[in-house]
């Protein structure tokens, strides 16, 4: 390198966009190596707001969460599961080596409520995770959660629909999930902070549900195998 | 034995005067409203006096509050004071409606003398805002005499106290009227010259009762007193001249009875979960709420956080007359765990009962659940959920190792498959329980991606109806 470009980097002005932020703010890996990579080998942001937009549920996005919620619940936090949209399962949690005792199931039914919940509960220190399912969110009222996770250091991931995707958020990061041919996920990360959006991963979750990669079929064919769905 | 009488003169007055933000003039007027019993000093500096006949009264303020006199609330009222003096003294005997007897003879080395067990009563009168007139006497009757007629002194020397007794003119002895004209037509005039008469005469040529009155005043004749005992439970109660319309206004009499109830709680060296709070109205039914907190806890600002939260979710039906809170679970203390020796890592079992009564206090019981798996064939069964319990927190992981494959989600009713899935994958799986419980279960079930790459649970009932069970999230 030149002597003159080694002096223009040592310039605080001037932001070398593709270096990782070495003082980054503090966060939790994902479990994931690729998608780590992806987030600058860093994962969920604590203390600031994830967002995860999807279509539909069962694509994996639990699985996704899955392993920060065992590290979570290994360390005594409570997870809070804020009106999700189906029951979580206890016996899978369980089964996935969750202990469900650190799990709590919050139902509001108003959206002030909803708010409420979730800035009281991102602002304990007992709070490891939070999981929301909200409904409609102006974007105020996710700029009034995101102080609030700033002051619990928890992290806090909100499932929305993708077609909010187009809508602005202040939330630190933001992945759109869409699933795969194969029982993967695809993500693309839409928005993260102090570095370029943009990058695409995919994950090969088909452990989920105990599918091997190479299983041809596992199904005994009945007599009423086809018709019967219909 | 040496026994300290607390003579209230307006017990009543003192408790409406310590509920109010404002001080006005106030006076309590008898059952029939007619006279004045009892006056404030704002009134008494207005120029009225008990005995004043009530329009006089009015005529002099028109301002005036008057309250009526109830002889429950001042029973009640005299309990509640009973109850902190406990605190303070073992042996104490109810004397309705105004006064208390406490026995101090036991009590002077615990506190270094008597002058400290007077100053200390006195100080804890006046943290209440409470008028009392103090006496000490050898006989329970000497103290009562002296104490209401506010000419109680701090010594424990007999003779003394006979001394004042007997300075005391008729009148204030309490005797009947009939025998109290007769001593005046006698020509007597203080206790004194009574106690000199030879008790023969007295009980021949007056009565029985009198003499037996004088003897008990003198401590010749026995005058046993039964202890009082603090009833297991805490109450108390506010009430206010002017009708509150918002909840803010209650607040502030929350805030001294929660002060009483931490005071009482440390005393007991007990916690509660538990109170409930009562508000009367005027023309409507009583409005009763409860406050469960998920943990034992006795800070009254605690307490306090978590009834405006109350309050906020149940805005008042109409103005509230009075209000009482009352506890009747306590809980045993407990010491604190999983503190570090100088205390600086914050307490998370604390922390988690604040966050959990927060919520629980706004969206309700209900609101908050945690799920554990059960030991049923059946999915729909094999999970429950519970109210949140304090207890089984920081439990080990349960073994785990025998749980089949399941999905995260669980629908909580299985939804019909509208088109045939992409692809299969595993299968079937059957499931036939419940024949015991009447809520049989007969089905195969499957994993499958549906057309839009959702992984699904899904199964085929006896019926040949397919629908989704779950969701593999």
């Amino acid at each position: 390198m030149s002597k003159s470009l080694n002096h223009l980097l040592q310039d605080a002005r001037i932001w070398q966009g593709h270096k990782p932020q070495k003082h980054a703010s503090p966060a939790e890996h994902t479990g994931y190596q690729v998608l780590d990579n992806q987030l600058g080998g860093l994962g969920w942001p604590k203390g600031a707001l994830s967002e995860c937009l999807l279509d539909s549920c069962g694509i994996g996005e639990l699985h996704l969460v899955l392993p920060l919620m065992q590290k979570v619940a290994r360390q005594g936090k409570t997870i809070f599961w804020l009106n999700p949209p189906h029951t979580p399962y206890a016996p899978a949690l369980a089964r996935a080596g969750v202990n469900t005792d650190q799990l709590v199931l919050v139902q509001t039914h108003d959206p002030a409520d909803f708010l409420w919940t979730l800035e009281n509960c991102l602002r304990s220190p007992v709070t490891g995770l939070v999981m929301a399912w909200p409904g409609k969110l102006a974007t105020r009222d996710i700029r009034r959660l995101q102080l609030a996770s700033e002051a619990g250091n928890n992290v806090c991931i909100l499932f929305r629909e993708r077609r909010q995707a187009e809508q602005h958020s202040p939330a630190a990061l933001r992945l759109e999930l869409i699933p795969g041919e194969h029982q993967d996920l695809k993500i693309n990360i839409l928005k993260r902070r102090g570095s370029w959006p943009g990058q695409r991963c995919t994950l090969a979750l088909g452990h989920r549900a105990g599918i091997q990669a190479s299983d041809p079929t596992g199904v005994i064919q009945g007599p009423w195998s086809q018709d019967g769905a219909t | 034995m040496l026994w300290l009488y607390l003579h209230f003169p307006h017990l009543l007055l003192d408790h409406v005067r310590r509920s109010q933000q404002t001080q006005g003039a106030l006076a309590v007027v008898d059952l029939a409203g007619q006279a004045i019993l009892q006056v404030c000093p704002e009134a008494d500096h207005l120029g009225i006096r008990p005995g004043m006949r009530l329009k006089t009264a009015l005529g002099l303020a028109p301002d005036l509050v008057i309250l009526h006199l109830d002889s429950q609330q001042e029973a009640n009222l005299l309990e509640e004071q009973a109850r902190w003096l406990y605190r303070y003294a073992a042996h104490i005997t109810l004397s309705p409606p105004h006064g208390l007897w406490a026995e101090v003879s036991s009590l002077q080395r615990l506190y270094g003398g008597l002058p400290a067990v007077w100053q200390t009563v006195e100080q804890a009168l006046a943290e209440r805002q409470l008028t009392a007139w103090l006496a000490l006497g050898h006989t329970p009757l000497a103290a009562q005499l002296l104490a209401q007629a506010g000419k109680g002194e701090c010594t424990a020397d007999k003779g003394h106290i006979l001394t004042a007794l007997g300075k005391l003119p008729l009148v204030a002895a309490g005797f009947d009227e009939k025998s109290c004209t007769r001593l005046h037509r006698l020509g007597l005039n203080t206790l004194a010259e009574v106690f000199n008469l030879p008790a023969r005469e007295l009980a021949q040529r007056l009565s029985p009762e009198l003499l037996a009155r004088i003897q008990k005043a003198q401590g010749t004749r026995p005058d046993p007193k039964s202890p009082w005992h603090p009833p297991h439970r805490f109450r108390q109660r506010a009430d206010f001249i002017q009708e509150v319309e918002h909840a803010q206004g209650l607040l502030f009499a929350l805030q001294r009875i929660l002060t009483e109830l931490e005071e009482d709680l440390c005393w007991r060296q007990q916690d509660t979960d538990t109170l409930h709070l009562l508000l009367q109205h005027r023309h409507e039914e009583a409005t009763r709420l409860t406050l469960r907190t998920t943990g034992p806890e006795h800070r009254a600002e605690s307490f306090l956080k978590l009834l405006r939260l109350k309050l906020d979710q149940h805005p008042l039906r109409a103005p509230v007359i009075s209000l009482s809170l009352s506890v009747k679970r306590f809980l045993g203390r407990e010491a604190p765990v999983g503190q570090d020796l100088l205390g600086d890592g914050q307490d998370l079992n604390e922390a988690w009962h604040t966050l959990a009564s927060r919520l629980q206090a706004r969206l309700g019981t209900e609101a908050l659940q945690q799920l554990a798996p059960r030991a049923d064939h059946r999915p729909e069964f094999a999970w429950t959920a519970s109210a949140i319990k304090p207890a089984s927190r920081h439990s080990e992981t349960p073994e785990v190792s025998g749980l089949p494959a399941r999905p995260l989600w669980l629908l909580s009713t299985p939804h019909p498959l509208a088109e045939p899935p992409a692809r299969w994958f595993s299968g079937p799986e059957r499931i036939s329980a419940g024949w015991w419980d009447g809520q049989r279960v007969h089905r195969d079930y499957y994993i499958a991606q549906l057309s839009s790459g959702q992984l699904a649970w899904v199964f085929r009932d006896i019926r040949d109806g397919w629908y989704i069970h779950g969701w593999f999230g």
